[in-house]
């Protein structure tokens, strides 16, 4: 039987659906521990890749919205996972219709999946009034709610929604990397280590460049950017997001690579300040929130966009060669404009549509940084050239 | 980086005729190609012969040549106009296969050429299977076990290795002309030899069958810097084993997971840039095994296409506007994206809804026992539908294919038939599936997808399709006993949602569709209108171009009622084509430039009335009372024009005029004096104007009865019917008995009409145009078949051959009277017959007829324009075509000739004998200073090429020998040798000409079949008598279709034929541009 829920927004909007994946709080569990269903709404424009954009590290506290309405034709399988640590990923989903027959033999259903996982779903949104509504006002806080009775949400528990609500953090201003880290601390505890997952993905598919040792920094790393260093010939080494200089130094590595994740960066002082300790003596990469760490690192500025880049057709333009390249993305922030770019930094890509600064490199130091996943997962592959790219500046000269 | 500024003039090459696998999707695209360089201020010449089309609208493009596509006459062009560059990808196979024969003949090179868009090399690769393949292995890209072969041993070869079934593909053919599954060792011989014969190359390829496999397209654009964007993924709900054009299709891809679609991109990318399609688009086609994932390039095409057409309607991305501007230099972040106006072109489009693609076959047309779809296409047109969902857009796309189902219904079937089609590929599998969930719910999906390939997702929406119906009937039985039973709010809004029609739903309920409409208006349930803006709604758009959804926000504001409504004429069908389409076209510009804004309403995604830079407004939508009625009311619009779309619209034009909405042009009563055959008649009567006898007959006994008064030969046919369909001619009684024991179903709803056949009259057809008073007859135009052929099919000259200008002036009276009779405003056709000196109206059309884009490139009026004008308000005189109340048009050469064309080669054992029942998918047209030349030129651009030598059969039916003999005569006085059945030489003989006998199939052999395979004859006159004519006939038009010998079935044809022939002796290739002889845009 299909049972109701809600999506209320901090604008006072509640929208009915159709429940599924994991059992949406009531009002009054979700007041005891909010996490699960809650968050800032994101649209994201992908058209496949569900799976992956559930299990991105990036949208915690987040709940995505998928434009496209028809959303788990295809099933779900773990080995697709860009983290498979429960909590670590989108704390929502909304989409118009979900697909509820059978899939491909040994995959799953995106209801069971989810449910597996803890992420409620709501279906039968009208997906793309919400977008619009986004767009021209910027992204908004809600959560996927559960009537406590019957199949209507009283305007007690509305009234409830909105003042929890209103008490959520702002993405704004939020250091959710530390939140992670604990819950990855708390994965481990439960035998759950997403490194070996990982690492047993695929043999090396390239083996012209020597073994380097990368060091990938745990903001929220999508596994596939693991992957892709490993299919490299790298040996990586996934440091915490709370790493020091000196830890750094002692495991050695020939580059560091600051990886994606959530929340703003601009309130992660600890991280910027060892961006810029290493930018010094090491190699230094960095995607999406490393991307945005680094550039404030070397004087650079960021500010949270209205609604951001979530989707998999994003147009980015290598300043030097004029070469446009579809890209994944999924960012909330950016790194501000052209001109305010310190004198260190210089622009390397560009985003072809809005102009936003998709890539930075620095002028002296073998510093590199894309906004957009090059790694793709979801999405195209034409960016995958990019970890060449850093490899390649990473082993030339000093 | 600007558009290229070393060439300044560009030739583009049309496609040509309508024919089964290239139709006006290549209007579309060259018309998009001819606007977006002739921005950049490039002068372009374009060559096309098709009339019908937009393309080839006098001061659309620079220079228009309406002369055939082949070598010859396109170098005359080229040596004439010296232009630049040609693009080549615009016009589909035909402009490829040409520029690649010019590249070859060395006129490129002559005249300093240069091709862009794509090169020889890069056509050539993704053309020729063998390096295809080779490219496809070099990327690590998978491609189907395969083998290329030039004869029958090297096939068995093949066979021996890989087993049947095996896929049988002829190289360089169009819409996979000549391809077939061979699946029995008895046929794969002769569908081997088949394919050899077909291909221009002799040249096919064998490869492993992957039928029940799914199947993919992808649409790419690609710029000189490498930049490269796939616009759109389309999944044929159809499994392998079907053409793709015959498929039902959604864009974007279903089911595939994002690492199999980013696989199946990557490699899509690769093969382009492998092939060095470097400043274009093209389209990759992929198989993917359901069991293995096993993913199978199949094909690349470097041009725009079918499927880019729909590509680009289905995501609002113009990919041939596009693809044109990259030819000249452009990079896609150079373009911009004008949906949005904001975003660049280098972008992949993101859709929040889904479109469904139908095909649309004329099983009815084209009976015996073609009804197995295969990998040769079949479908004649095409409909496209946009919903949020797939159920929704599914239902939709099948209504907007205007087959008789109001959306995917349940067949009223036992399971044995119901099996037949779900093993079988037939049109109808998808109905038999869901009539198959109709009955057993979800638990049917299992089997259904294995016995039919269509993916459990498909199915798994049908089932809520089915779920949704189920519920409807059970509401509606609750309240049967009483008869007061409605659908709530809830479960109405749920069948809206999955795209069921009010009728549909009516029907649950006993209810009349408009009282189901009514009560769904007292609900407060419209449909919203979503934005189709490349994005998902990411940007704003600033191009409006909607479909309709339930239960949504709806976005725009109304245009109100100063706007007027186009109804467009739903997919292509034989009797309804690209020429209406240019009607409504041409229509909403002309509006437009008087700044009254139009709106479109339309479901063909092939045609340039889809394009959304024509109308202020574009509605895909299908072509149905409500949905025409629902974009009415959401834009407040009090005016529509009917017209101009050929029967679709005319057919709702009632239902709309009672609802209080004003029918632009002749009034609606004025329409039912013509449809209606009572009020036709007495309107004849009251005005003293002669029609053949006719009676209706209610019973078969009737029609015996009413045939034996008008007397025999009669025309038959049921009322209310389109292109002729089901129309036949019985010569005797006995043949009226055969017809309606095997055609004709005779009753009281199915009235058949019994006319007076004018046997051997000569046909006329006359548009006019009339403001109400003055008449300007826009054009006379004499069939050179006889009456008994489809107007449709007849080639016809304008002005008239053979007529006497008493005659002419009598048809003008006639047709005077006729139009301010019946108070015409706008465009009105008629058809006359004259018989032993008596004039007949056989038939009158309140509307623009297929002859009117004909005519009007002809005559160089353009005549939609001018109506547009009556309609607005103006008159005739003003435009300079009246004077005192009446003006003729004349053509701009001294002849012109309008050729059907035809896709018999389509159907193989089709007899191609033309009847009343129309057949043909296209025209051309041929102009010139005398019949002979038009009609040589018509008949070349038809891809017919009269002999200037050789030998010609005759076979000819008694009655006709005394007209055939003079030009037998000529014939063989000019050197032909001439070959004849046994009477038809005896009569010969007897009047001085001396052919040679040959045997007709039975008496033995060597006979005539075995003489057109060895290319012994190059014409054929061969007049049968009466549909049931003998079986030889009938094998020789199949062998001459096959073989591409010309043949005519009438006396008045082979006359032609002769006139032809004989210019064709003076070696003369003459061309010249078409031209407005009257300035209409200044008023």
């Amino acid at each position: 039987m299909q049972k109701q829920v809600f999506l209320v927004l901090d604008d006072g909007s509640l929208l009915k659906g159709i429940a599924f994946g994991a059992v949406a709080p009531t009002v009054d569990e979700a007041a005891k521990q909010a996490e699960a269903g809650i968050g800032e709404v994101v649209f994201n424009t992908g058209m496949t890749g569900y799976h992956e954009i559930l299990t991105d590290p990036s949208y915690i506290g987040q709940l995505v919205l998928m434009t496209y309405p028809h959303i788990g034709n295809y099933g779900d399988h773990e080995d697709w996972s860009e983290s498979e640590v429960p909590g670590i990923g989108a704390a929502g989903l909304i989409v118009r219709s979900v697909y509820r027959g059978a899939v491909p033999a040994g995959r799953e259903s995106l209801h069971s999946f989810m449910e597996r996982r803890g992420i409620p779903g709501i279906s039968g949104v009208d997906t793309r009034a919400l977008t619009l509504k986004i767009r021209t006002s910027g992204n908004q806080k809600g959560m996927i709610v559960s009537p406590s009775e019957a199949d209507t949400l009283s305007n007690a528990e509305t009234a409830a929604c909105i003042t929890l609500l209103t008490g959520y953090p702002d993405m704004e201003g939020r250091d959710i990397v530390s939140q992670l880290q604990e819950r990855r601390e708390a994965a481990l505890d439960q035998g759950l280590d997403e490194g070996k997952t990982a690492q047993k993905a695929e043999p090396a598919r390239y083996s012209k460049k020597k073994n380097l040792h990368v060091a990938l920094i745990d903001f929220g790393y999508k596994a596939n950017i693991k992957r892709e260093l490993i299919h490299r010939g790298c040996r990586v080494t996934i440091l915490p997001a709370g790493v020091s200089r000196r830890e750094v130094d002692a495991i050695g590595p020939d580059a560091v690579l600051l990886s994606n994740g959530p929340g703003d960066p601009a309130v992660l002082g600890g991280p910027i300040q060892l961006a810029s300790d290493i930018g010094k003596n090491y190699p230094l990469f960095g995607i999406c929130l490393g991307h945005q760490i680094i550039s404030l690192a070397f004087g650079a500025q960021t500010y949270k966009m209205k609604f951001g880049h979530h989707g998999l057709n994003h147009p980015v333009r290598d300043e030097e060669s004029g070469r446009v390249y579809i890209t994944s993305q999924n960012h909330g922030f950016a790194v501000s404009g052209e001109a305010l770019l310190p004198e260190g930094l210089e622009l390397w890509m560009k985003n072809a549509n809005d102009q936003t600064i998709e890539g930075i490199r620095h002028r002296k130091k073998r510093i590199a940084s894309v906004q957009f996943h090059p790694e793709a997962a979801p999405g195209p592959y034409d960016t995958l050239w990019v970890f060449d790219e850093f490899l390649s500046i990473a082993q030339g000269g000093n | 980086m600007p558009a290229r500024q070393d060439i300044s003039s560009i030739l583009i090459i049309g496609s040509g005729p309508i024919v089964i696998g290239q139709a006006c999707e290549f209007d579309y695209s060259g018309t998009q190609a001819v606007s977006a360089l002739k921005e950049e201020g490039y002068r372009i010449v374009l060559v096309n012969p098709n009339p019908a089309t937009v393309m080839t609208t006098p001061g659309l493009a620079d220079a228009i040549y309406a002369e055939p596509l082949s070598a010859d006459y396109v170098r005359e062009i080229i040596a004439k106009e010296r232009p630049d560059a040609v693009l080549p990808t615009m016009g589909g196979q035909t402009a490829l296969n040409l520029a690649l024969e010019l590249y070859e003949a060395g006129t490129f090179s002559e005249f300093g050429v240069e091709m862009i868009g794509a090169t020889v090399n890069a056509i050539r690769l993704a053309e020729d299977r063998g390096r295809f393949k080779q490219l496809a292995g070099e990327l690590g890209i998978e491609v189907p076990n395969s083998a290329l072969i030039g004869d029958l041993e090297a096939a068995l070869e093949f066979k021996g290795q890989s087993g049947l079934p095996i896929i049988i593909r002829p190289s360089y053919t169009l819409g996979g002309q000549g391809g077939s599954i061979a699946e029995t060792e008895a046929e794969f011989a002769e569908l081997i030899s088949n394919a050899l014969a077909v291909s221009p190359v002799h040249q096919a390829l064998v490869e492993e069958s992957l039928v029940g496999w799914k199947e993919y397209e992808l649409e790419l654009v690609r710029d000189k810097a490498d930049n490269t964007a796939v616009i759109c993924s389309i999944e044929n709900i159809d499994p392998m084993g079907v053409h793709t054009g015959d498929s039902i299709t959604v864009a974007p891809a279903q089911t595939l997971s994002d690492r199999e679609y980013q696989q199946m991109r990557l490699a899509a990318m690769n093969i382009m840039r492998k092939v060095g399609v470097d400043c274009g688009g093209s389209n990759v086609q992929f198989a993917v095994d359901p069991d293995t994932g096993r993913m199978i390039v199949r094909e690349m095409n470097p041009r725009v296409s079918r499927s880019s057409a729909l590509a680009s309607k289905a995501t609002g991305f113009p990919i041939a506007r596009c693809s044109a501007k990259l030819s000249v230099g452009y990079t896609l972040d150079e373009v911009v994206n004008e949906i949005t106006g904001k975003t660049v072109s280098s972008f992949e489009p993101a859709l929040d809804y889904c479109a469904v693609k139908v095909p649309r076959f004329e099983l009815k047309k084209f009976p015996h026992g073609h009804t197995q779809l295969g990998t040769q296409m079949k479908s004649v047109g095409e409909a496209l539908a946009i919903g949020r969902t797939f159920p929704e857009a599914l239902n939709k796309a099948v209504c907007a294919a205007e087959i008789g189902y109001e959306g995917l219904e349940e067949l009223d079937m036992g399971y044995d038939g119901l099996d037949k089609m779900l093993e079988t590929a037939h049109p109808l599998r998808l109905w038999a599936a869901y009539t198959v969930i109709r009955r057993e719910g979800k638990r049917a999906i299992a089997a259904l997808s294995t016995k039919t390939g269509f993916d459990p997702w498909v199915l798994y929406n049908l089932s809520e399709i089915a779920e949704v119906e189920e519920e409807l009937a059970d509401a509606g039985s609750l309240h049967s006993g009483s008869n007061s039973g409605e659908p709530g709010f809830d479960l109405l809004l749920r069948a809206k949602r999955a795209g069921l029609t009010d009728r549909r739903i009516a029907r649950r309920f006993g209810m009349s569709a408009a009282k189901l409409t009514a009560l769904r208006l007292s609900l407060k349930l419209q449909p919203g209108y979503h934005l189709v803006d490349t994005c998902a709604g990411e940007f704003s758009a600033e191009t409006p171009y909607f479909y309709s959804t339930y239960g949504e926000i709806d976005e725009g504001d109304p245009l109100g009622s100063e706007a007027v409504l186009i109804i467009g004429s739903g997919p292509n069908r034989i009797g309804q084509g690209v020429e209406f389409d240019t009607g409504c076209t041409l229509a909403s510009l002309s509006y437009r430039r008087r700044g009254i804004k139009a709106v479109m309403i339309n479901s063909n995604p092939e045609t340039v009335s889809t394009d959304f830079n024509i109308s202020d407004r574009l509605y895909l939508e299908p072509v149905h009372p409500e949905f025409v009625q629902s974009v009415l009311q959401k834009e407040g619009i009090r005016k529509v024009v009917v017209q101009l779309g050929g029967q679709t619209p005319l057919n709702i034009a009632e239902e709309l005029a009672d609802s209080g909405i004003e029918v632009i042009g002749t009034s609606v009563a004025g329409i039912q004096r013509t449809e209606d055959r009572r009020q036709f008649s007495e309107l004849m009567t009251s005005l003293g104007i002669r029609q053949p006898r006719n009676l209706t007959a209610l019973s078969v006994v009737q029609v015996h009865e009413y045939a034996a008064e008008i007397g025999y030969p009669v025309l038959l046919r049921p009322s209310f019917v389109l292109g002729g369909q089901s129309m036949s001619v019985a010569f005797t009684e006995k043949e009226l008995e055969l017809l309606l024991h095997t055609q004709l179903e005779v009753d009281e709803q199915h009235p058949v009409l019994v006319d007076q056949f004018l046997e051997d009259a000569f046909e006329y057809d006359l548009d006019l145009l009339c403001d109400g008073q003055n008449v300007y007859i826009a054009g006379l135009m004499q069939h050179i078949e006889s009456a008994g052929v489809h107007s449709g099919d007849s080639a016809c000259v304008f002005p008239a051959y053979k007529t006497s200008t008493e005659k002419n002036q009598e048809m003008y009276r006639v047709a005077t009277t006729i139009a301010r009779a019946l108070e015409v405003k706008g465009l009105l056709n008629i058809q006359f017959a004259l018989k032993d000196e008596e004039l007949y109206v056989i038939e009158v059309n309140p509307r623009a007829s297929r002859t009117i884009p004909f005519l009007a490139k002809a005559s160089g009026v353009n005549l939609v324009d001018a109506a547009v004008h009556v309609w607005t308000g103006g008159n005739l005189e003003e435009l300079g075509l009246c004077t005192d109340g009446f003006g003729v048009g004349t053509p701009l050469e001294k002849w012109a000739v309008k050729e059907a064309v035809f896709s018999f080669e389509r159907f193989e054992r089709l007899d191609p004998l033309l009847s009343p029942e129309m057949k043909s998918t296209g025209e051309v047209m041929g102009s010139g200073d005398s019949l002979g030349e038009a009609f040589l030129k018509a008949q070349a651009a038809a891809g017919s090429t009269l002999p200037k030598e050789g030998a010609v059969f005759v076979s000819v039916h008694d009655k006709d020998k005394a007209t055939i003999l003079p030009i037998v005569q000529e014939l063989s006085e000019m050197g032909f040798h001439i070959l004849a059945t046994r009477g038809t030489a005896e009569y010969l003989f007897t009047h001085g000409v001396f052919p040679e006998v040959v045997l007709k199939l039975h008496e033995g052999r060597p006979n005539l079949a075995d003489y057109l395979r060895s290319g012994k004859v190059q014409a054929i006159i061969n007049t049968p008598m009466g549909q049931f004519s003998q079986h030889d006939d009938e094998q020789v038009r199949i062998q001459a279709v096959k073989l591409r010998i010309p043949y005519t079935t009438t006396s008045t044809a082979a006359w032609a034929t002769l006139q032809g022939i004989r210019y064709a002796r003076t070696q003369q290739k003459l061309v010249r541009p078409l031209h407005l002889s009257k300035d209409l845009s200044r008023n």
